[in-house]
């Protein structure tokens, strides 16, 4: 207990003293995952986005109605059975005739108008609804819907913009990762950077430990610990920025209806876990980065004790 | 307790430190180093203590094979040597208490243990009513005893002392050589480089004079210079 908290202080008093270049290190880590983080916040609300608009669906297949001409019984679970064993197919589902009556009352409720002009439900043809793994795949989907001529009347595929914000989307996530990889390296660097200054300002301790036998772990520790605190403030930093960037703008987003802002806090909680995981990696690989010269120097390559510090 | 076998240190740079040394010391020995300056005293102690590597030979310390210890077990041999240098090597910011504790907190044996055995210690070097003074606050001959009871505390089997009272006037530098002699006489071994000849004269210990790196001279209850026929 007592080694723990003697652990603690050390790390604290240690990263105290060094306090601007630990602060920079932190920045770079905050800044790296604020980056990811956000990138994927983005990604998540564009597919919340395009579900929500589609509800879900990418791809409507209009069926003839079964017992007519080439339609036997069953051939509209057949369809669907064989749509889901596509590869690019997520999900799919069939909506019978009485459904579409069903959805059609609830989408015109307020519409006597609609529900006035058509008298006849029958008219209301079933249709397979599917949801694709990607988006960007409804041609193909399109072309093997229209191969079933027999039991397909139309096809409908999602609006080409949907398409466009799938791209937008992509380019985000590349420029926002590729911007959180090049500053997370940049946070590497910059921890083994107040690693080594930690080291520096403790070398006489550090001598007369080596001196008197301290196992090289109990020595590295310390210095570990301060690099896993520096990149776990930099991520939890992180992760609260976004919580707090994703919440205004869900605020303001909810007097546009068109669009949902509100990201599920299950999610963020798990997306937020990784991030920690992540800043804490870079917190560990940053220490060892800065021990790696120490680490030699116990190989008894290198002065262990320095002359007279 | 200590044995060296055609032990050689060439530096980077090509400097041949130590020179073909071969060397016996037994457990409970008093064993001075003597040399001119550069003539690698404190080589062969770096090298007992797995500072720097050989190039070439072989080192035993208390039965190991220390040449081929791996990295990581070096810690194990520093726990069966303590150290004593010309500098005191103590940390400014801890209290004399603090300094000697320190060695046994950083192996991590527990506060109960360390306490009473701290102070005991500090009773045998003469500074028990100093404890809890600074460094900055004590005479050389003080901070020595120090070094000596931190070196000491752990009660290792071997102690290596390079010019312990490098730094000291004579009286204090006596003063530290009884206590190494009280310690030598509690039965460990003790390997003392220096290039006092006083000390050594009046100590009548074992002997090794190195020049150049190499022994010239191996004499039981030796002293600092031959003891030849002229005089
Ligand atoms: N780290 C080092 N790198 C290169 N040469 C060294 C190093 N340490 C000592 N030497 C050289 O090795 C020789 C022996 O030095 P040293 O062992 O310190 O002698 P002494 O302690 O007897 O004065 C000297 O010539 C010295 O310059
Ligand atoms: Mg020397």
């Amino acid at each position: 207990m007592s080694r723990f908290v003697y652990l603690i202080r050390e790390a604290l008093s240690s990263l105290r003293r060094n306090a601007l270049i630990v602060i920079g290190a932190i920045m770079a880590v905050f800044i790296s995952l604020a980056l990811a983080f956000g990138a994927q916040v983005v990604n998540e609300l564009l597919k919340l986005n395009t579900r929500a608009w589609q509800d879900g669906t990418h791809v409507v297949a209009f069926l003839y109605d079964e017992g007519t001409d080439n339609v036997p019984p069953g051939a509209h679970e057949q369809l669907l059975a064989e749509v889901r064993s596509w590869e690019e197919v997520e999900d799919a589902r069939l909506v019978t005739k009485a459904e579409a009556w069903q959805e059609f009352q609830r989408i015109f409720e307020n519409d006597p108008q609609m529900l006035d002009a058509l008298r006849d439900p029958t008219v209301l043809p079933a249709s397979i609804r599917i949801e694709l793994e990607d988006i960007r795949l409804h041609q193909t989907t399109r072309y093997r819907l229209e191969q079933q001529q027999q039991v397909v009347r139309r096809v409908n595929t999602a609006s080409q913009s949907i398409e466009q914000l799938q791209n937008l989307s992509d380019v985000l996530q590349i420029l926002g990762l590729g911007l959180a990889v090049v500053l997370g390296v940049a946070a590497v660097v910059l921890i083994a950077n107040t690693i080594q200054l930690a080291i520096y300002a403790r070398r006489e301790e550090v001598a007369i430990m080596k001196l008197v036998g301290a196992s090289n772990w109990y020595i590295r520790v310390p210095f570990l610990l301060e690099g896993l605190i520096e990149g776990l403030v930099g991520a939890a930093l992180a992760v609260f920025a976004v919580w707090i960037a994703s919440n205004n703008l869900a605020k303001a987003g909810e007097s546009l209806e068109l669009f949902r802002l509100d990201i599920s806090n299950q999610w963020f909680f798990r997306s937020g876990l990784v991030v920690l995981v992540f800043g804490a990696a870079a917190g560990v690989l940053g220490s060892l980065l800065g021990l790696s010269r120490y680490l030699r120097e116990a190989d008894g390559t290198g002065p262990d004790i320095p002359k007279g510090f | 307790m200590i044995r060296l076998e055609n032990v050689t240190k060439v530096y980077e740079g090509g400097t041949v430190a130590v020179n073909d040394v071969s060397l016996d010391i037994q457990k409970g020995e008093f064993v001075f180093l003597v040399g001119a300056s550069g003539s690698g005293k404190s080589t062969l102690i770096r090298l007992m203590l797995r500072d720097e590597p050989v190039t070439r030979g072989r080192i035993w310390v208390a039965g190991k094979d220390i040449t081929k210890l791996p990295k990581w077990k070096i810690p194990y041999l520093r726990r069966s040597v303590g150290t004593v240098f010309q500098d005191y090597k103590l940390l400014p910011n801890k209290t004399v208490f603090e300094n000697v504790a320190f060695a046994l907190e950083v192996l991590g044996r527990p506060r109960s243990v360390i306490g009473p055995q701290v102070n005991q210690v500090l009773e045998l070097v003469g500074l028990a009513d100093k404890s809890q003074r600074y460094p900055r606050q004590l005479s050389g001959g003080e901070q020595q005893r120090v070094s000596v009871a931190r070196a000491f505390v752990n009660r290792p089997p071997i102690m290596l002392c390079d010019e312990p009272t490098g730094n000291l006037d004579p009286k204090t530098s006596v003063e530290i050589m009884r206590l190494l002699d009280r310690i030598n006489r509690t039965g460990t071994t003790i390997v003392m480089a220096t290039h006092d000849h006083a000390i050594v004269d009046a100590m009548k210990r074992r002997v090794v004079a190195l020049e150049h790196g190499r022994v010239i001279r191996d004499e039981v209850a030796g002293r600092y210079e031959r003891t030849s026929e002229e005089e």
